[in-house]
């Protein structure tokens, strides 16, 4: 178990963004270059280090659903917005009674394909390891496909290559292909660490970000299984 | 998860549900409408070789048996109770039926979990008896147990012919739709089993069971829902036979009808798809495929290669072949100039020398049988569309390279032509998407 894992479970939360980040970067999965920031000021020196443009996301164990609340600004291109975006972020939760624990401010990822992965439970085979397209593939026309964990290195080619959408990872319109080996490490990687951290509960990428060489997971949520009594 | 579920029922036990040697039909009846008549009727017709022993207080005899009051008064040993009584009494009649050293029970009777709340109750009752008896119990509400190898057929309708799939059926109805499509066609079931409720045996039990029988060359298997997701996979990644799932209840209101009928929790059907992708299970999308695929991996050995000759009396057929070959992801190679040249000097002018290769409407068997031999260092199988009545087809069919049968079109030469195919173990397919998609899971 990773020290934040250990430490969300003692607090009875859920994993905060920065610390999925973390869990992430340990297990060698690419996230943007980001810093978590306490003020208007913190978060202007950040964004001038990181580099323009950038995103500022609200840092808060009581939201699972952060753009809904209004806790997410893309796009941000200056200083002047960088600012206003902290002052908004801090207003938000503020309104939403949500405690804050930062804002968390990171290098806005050029275009590339997206694509969703995650864990989910199900009811009758447990823990299983999804993949997707970002945006309307899934969410329209649920064109997904899932594994049982451990995963093996056919299971995520396989995975990749089953659903409807597929081509469209191999380059369409001029478009080139995106990098499909690094997609099938991150779905291993998913599988590895619901394995080697059973307390995963739900793991949600999304979106990730697939270039022609590498990827980039942009956001990311991550559940812990809580024990509602003692064992 | 409850201690023990991981364990299969013992080898032992199944074989009194499917290889008896004396049944006791407990709710037999004088009369011939009640499934208490048919049971024990088609158990006797079947030819069961060991005794078969009615239960009724209130009869005597019943097709000139003697018939007992209850399982007590029976002298000798009894293996399988055959129970058609009403629910409130089937829980009791199981712990009779173990004291008297009875191993398996078939539960035919409706009137449990099915029915709500009162039924649920009676359905853990019987549950109870049964693991306290140690009876392995099929059911409740099912269409019961045939195995045509033994014979038993405690079940309906009659059906006697022998074959190599296993059925596995949560609907009793589906099944027999299955064995009785087997039957008509001469090519048999090893089992039938109508699970009903699965108050106790379950596919997974089933899986484990036929993986071992050495009649059961493929399971086909319809369900509704798994019912212990780690019993059922260890089951199958054990299992070395061919298994063939049709699941249902994939849709929102699918899936509530499943519920009620058979109270089968059915899941997300993405889950399914991966989970069955990943075991390497043949997914059935309708009964056709769940019967056609079943058949194919039971009775074709696995090609060696996707290069598929498809070769037809009918253009049309040819083509239905062809499309569903290049969706399924055989390959409809081009004939090689060697090959063409020499069926050009021996078929009739106006055949169509190409893939497919159309013999046209006044094809006979000998033009197929020389197609067959000039395709088989070439490709890795030939599809035979025999789309007219064409006299002597089974003669030519041979296993080198792989033949996979299509006749249609043919009428009565068809119908006496595909029995002839039948009897020699080699399967004819009815149309030409249904032989190549089930072709194609030969190769999955």
């Amino acid at each position: 178990m990773t020290i934040a894992i250990g430490k969300a479970i003692q607090e009875g939360r859920n994993l905060v963004e920065p610390e999925a980040y973390e869990l992430l970067e340990a297990y060698g999965v690419s996230v943007p270059r980001h810093r978590v920031v306490n003020s208007a000021e913190q978060a202007e020196v950040a964004s001038a280090e990181l580099g323009y443009p950038v995103v500022a996301k609200i840092v808060s164990p009581d939201v699972l659903h952060k753009t809904e609340l209004g806790g997410v600004l893309l796009n941000l291109n200056d200083a002047a917005a960088v600012r206003a975006a902290y002052r908004q972020i801090v207003e938000r939760s503020r309104q939403a009674r949500a405690a804050l624990r930062g804002v968390l401010i990171s290098r806005m990822a050029p275009p590339g394909i997206e694509v969703i992965a995650g864990l989910t439970q199900d009811a009758q085979f447990g823990p299983v390891v999804m993949f997707g397209l970002g945006g309307i593939f899934v969410e329209v026309y649920r064109d997904v496909s899932f594994r049982l964990i451990p995963l093996t290195e056919l299971d995520a080619a396989a995975m990749i290559r089953e659903i409807k959408a597929s081509p469209v990872l191999q380059g369409v319109r001029g478009g080139r292909p995106a990098d499909l080996k690094a997609l099938a490490d991150l779905l291993l990687t998913v599988s590895r660490m619901a394995v080697e951290n059973p307390e995963i509960a739900e793991m949600d990428l999304n979106p990730i970000i697939v270039y022609e060489e590498g990827l980039s997971v942009v956001d990311a949520r991550v559940l812990l299984h809580h024990k509602t009594a003692p064992a | 998860m409850p201690a023990g579920s991981l364990s299969f029922k013992s080898r032992e036990s199944l074989q009194a549900l499917f290889c008896p040697q004396s049944v006791a039909v407990i709710g037999a009846s004088t009369a011939p409408e009640k499934l208490g008549y048919q049971i024990f009727k088609n158990i006797l017709d079947a030819g069961f070789p060991g005794t078969v022993h009615p239960i009724n207080p209130k009869a005597t005899e019943i097709l000139g048996r003697r018939c007992y009051p209850s399982i007590d008064a029976i002298p000798d040993q009894v293996d399988l109770a055959t129970i058609i009584i009403p629910a409130p009494f089937v829980a009791d009649t199981i712990r009779q039926c173990g004291k008297r050293g009875v191993k398996g029970a078939i539960v035919i009777s409706g009137g449990f979990s099915e029915t709500g709340p009162e039924g649920e109750v009676l359905q853990n009752q019987l549950v109870e008896a049964a693991r306290e008896s140690n009876v392995a119990v099929i059911g409740p509400n099912c269409q019961g147990v045939n195995n045509p190898h033994h014979p038993l057929c405690a079940s309906w309708p009659l059906l006697t012919r022998r074959g190599g799939v296993a059925i596995v059926s949560q609907s009793g109805t589906v099944g027999a739709a299955l064995m009785d499509w087997a039957s008509q066609e001469e090519l048999g079931v090893s089992t039938f089993v109508s699970l009903g409720n699965r108050a106790d045996v379950d596919e997974a039990d089933l899986i484990h069971y036929f993986a071992q029988d050495p009649h059961t060359r493929t399971i086909a298997i319809y369900m509704e829902g798994v019912k212990a997701a780690p019993k059922f996979l260890q089951a199958v990644r054990q299992c070395r036979k061919p298994l063939v799932i049709l699941k249902a209840g994939r849709t929102p209101k699918g899936r509530k009808a499943a519920e009620s009928h058979t109270r089968s929790l059915a899941g997300r059907d993405e889950v399914y798809e991966g989970v069955f992708r990943q075991l390497g299970i043949h997914r059935a999308d309708d009964l056709e495929e769940l019967y056609d695929f079943s058949k194919a991996l039971a009775y074709l050995p696995r090609p060696k290669g996707r290069r598929l000759l498809i070769v037809t009396s009918s253009g049309g057929s040819g083509i239905l072949a062809t499309d569903m070959a290049e969706n399924t992801g055989l390959d409809v190679a081009p004939l090689p100039e060697e090959m063409a040249r020499k069926l050009r000097a021996v078929l009739p002018k106006h055949c169509i020398v190409a893939n497919p290769l159309d013999l046209t409407g006044d094809a006979n068997a000998e033009m197929y049988r020389q197609v067959v031999e000039a395709a088989g260092p070439h490709f890795d199988i030939v599809g035979l569309i025999f789309g007219d009545p064409i006299p002597g087809a089974s003669g030519v069919v041979g296993t080198d390279p792989l033949q996979l049968v299509i006749y249609l079109g043919g009428a009565e030469v068809e119908r006496h032509e595909r029995l002839l195919f039948h009897r020699k173990g080699i399967p004819v397919f009815p149309t030409p998407e249904r032989g190549i998609r089930a072709l194609s899971e030969l190769l999955r």
